[in-house]
């Protein structure tokens, strides 16, 4: 799938294009991106998302949706702010992407509204320290979580 | 709940308590596990009504880890993922890089990726296939396949010095060159499991226990698989013929293509046929490759600086797609790498295979997804009509299993 062939879902969704290698990104604000996964999907032959991913940026924390076919990936991509990391989640129109938003939600702290593990933990043990940071944003520090969780 | 610590139990999953003495519960981590899940199965009665999965009980923090090492130490440290596909981490993870740097690799280093890649598929669907016998109650043909399967790892460790964690691949190709006289050794044996694979087809078609265990069991159709996206056989024996070799090849899968086989029946009787298959096709894939090889250098030289940018990478691991994206912010080690393994993309599909089922099928139709069977050691039962939760150990549910079956 090219940057052309994307271009009309690009407008309908107020996002923009670039190409990688192997992948077309598509970067949409966060009140689209249920709308550009779902037109992703419904493209022929795109039914697969192969998973969601989440990046800290520092101020910001990106959530990358990766779908695949063929020799191609299509990225939704979109960022939310850490002062307030809330998106609504995908699940409803897209079922697989359950886990791993709850991933996210563990790792990276980004609450995912109408997921069914929202609230919940699904990697982290239940005794994390509720005021320490996910610990895959970058100002998290391990050490001081073992700390926190009576680890040392 | 008045005590805080419960309370913070329940508002995780509240599927399992931790101890804050010891941080992991005795059960689902083994050291012979790799990835262990729980499952909460609601019950009516004796039918299965809904399942919750609660994973994370190894979750080391391997992501976070990455960016804090070299971008080669990183391949030793992924290859521990996975103590069976440990060479499809590393081989994603270096296609990956190697994808953001402009080098070519040598295409025999391409060749010997594609021979260790396909020889850890068969040790895996063996090892499968043989723990499912022993889930069913036929331990006669998991040892058979057991000792079939030293015979694919005696092969690795001549090729690469270790029958598990290979460390063959690495960034521009590969570790060492194929040591003289193995190809002919390796083709010997391809013909033996060639030989032994038929023979199980056979068996799996005809052995009672095993036709009764897993006909008509976990079935799951194209509109389920379409919907959560399992990867792998688990998708292909919905009849949905998607293989990433032939689909999207890397290494040499382009010069040496799977046929992708696939199944109609989308139960767990159809993935016995379907994973024996895949073993006789990878069988004449190593041979292929080899007959193919080119001869030149295995490896190249490769920065230790990586340049910047995003690459997307995923392999057919034996149990499905194993995705990788690896973020260079032009360094020398990773500003991000993010892993998805195939049994994390099937854990909504295994739910699905559950539901309708007795508790009595519980250990086939999860192993028929070939997940870690760790989480059987350790699976809470909670029936719905009494309120009542209690535990059952793995042994006593296989025993379960199986005396329910011989008494029908």
């Amino acid at each position: 799938m090219s940057s052309e062939e994307l271009a009309p879902l690009a407008a309908k969704v107020g996002g923009s294009l670039a190409a990688g290698p192997k992948t077309t990104i598509l970067s949409v604000p966060p009140d689209k991106v249920i709308e550009a996964c779902k037109g992703v999907a419904s493209l022929p032959g795109w039914y697969h998302l192969s998973t969601i991913s989440g990046m800290d940026l520092g101020q910001d924390i990106a959530i990358l949706y990766h779908f695949w076919q063929g020799k191609r990936f299509i990225q939704v991509r979109t960022q939310v702010p850490k002062s307030a990391p809330r998106l609504k989640s995908i699940t409803g129109d897209l079922a697989a992407g359950v886990l791993y938003e709850a991933e996210i939600q563990d790792l990276l702290g980004v609450a995912f509204e109408g997921n069914p593990y929202l609230g919940k933990k699904l990697l982290l043990p239940d005794i994390y320290p509720p005021d320490a940071p996910p610990p895959l944003r970058k100002d998290s520090d391990p050490e001081k979580i073992k700390r926190m969780m009576g680890l040392e | 709940m008045s005590n805080p610590s419960e309370k913070q139990a329940e508002a995780g999953a509240g599927l399992m308590q931790y101890s804050p003495e010891g941080m992991m519960p005795f059960g689902p981590v083994h050291p012979s596990l790799k990835e262990p899940e729980y499952f909460k199965l609601f019950l009516e009665g004796e039918k299965i009504v809904r399942v919750e999965p609660r994973i994370g009980y190894v979750h080391r923090g391997i992501e976070r880890a990455a960016q804090e090492r070299t971008w080669v130490k990183n391949i030793y440290m992924f290859e521990r993922i996975c103590g069976i596909c440990s060479f499809h981490h590393s081989l994603a993870y270096t296609e990956g890089v190697e994808a953001l740097a402009p080098f070519e690799i040598p295409r025999r280093a391409k060749y010997l990726r594609v021979v260790v890649a396909e020889l850890e598929r068969i040790h895996s669907h063996l090892l499968w296939l043989g723990l499912l016998g022993h889930w069913a109650g036929f331990d006669t043909l998991f040892m058979w396949i057991w000792k079939d399967r030293e015979h694919i790892l005696d092969l690795e460790e001549a090729i690469s010095g270790n029958r598990v964690n290979k460390s063959y691949t690495t960034l521009g190709g590969v570790r060492n060159d194929l040591p003289d006289g193995l190809a002919d050794k390796i083709r010997v044996e391809m013909g033996y499991i060639e030989k032994r694979v038929e023979y199980y087809k056979r068996l799996v078609q005809s052995e009672e226990t095993i036709i009764v265990r897993t006909k008509g069991r976990g079935r799951i159709n194209q509109e389920i698989a379409r919907k959560l996206c399992p990867v792998g056989p688990l998708l292909r024996c919905t009849g949905i013929p998607r293989d990433i070799r032939e689909e999207d090849p890397y290494a040499a899968y382009g010069e040496v293509p799977p046929q992708v086989q696939t199944s109609n029946e989308g139960d767990i009787g159809s993935l016995l046929t379907l994973r024996l298959n895949e073993i006789t096709d990878s069988c004449r894939m190593v041979k292929e490759a080899l007959e193919k090889m080119p001869a030149g250098p295995f490896r190249v030289n490769f920065p230790r600086s990586v340049p910047a940018g995003e690459a997307t990478y995923h392999v057919e691991a034996p149990r499905g797609e194993l995705f990788y994206f690896v973020k260079s912010a032009g360094g020398s080690v990773p500003e991000r790498v993010k892993i998805r393994t195939s049994t994390l993309a099937n854990i909504l599909t295994a739910t699905e295979m559950l539901k309708g089922h007795t508790l009595a099928d519980v250990p086939v139709v999860l192993t028929g997804m070939d997940p870690c069977f760790g989480c059987m050691d350790r699976i809470a039962v909670v029936d719905v009509d009494k309120s009542k939760e209690w535990t059952v150990g793995g042994e006593a549910l296989r025993k379960y299993g199986i005396e329910y079956y011989r008494r029908k």
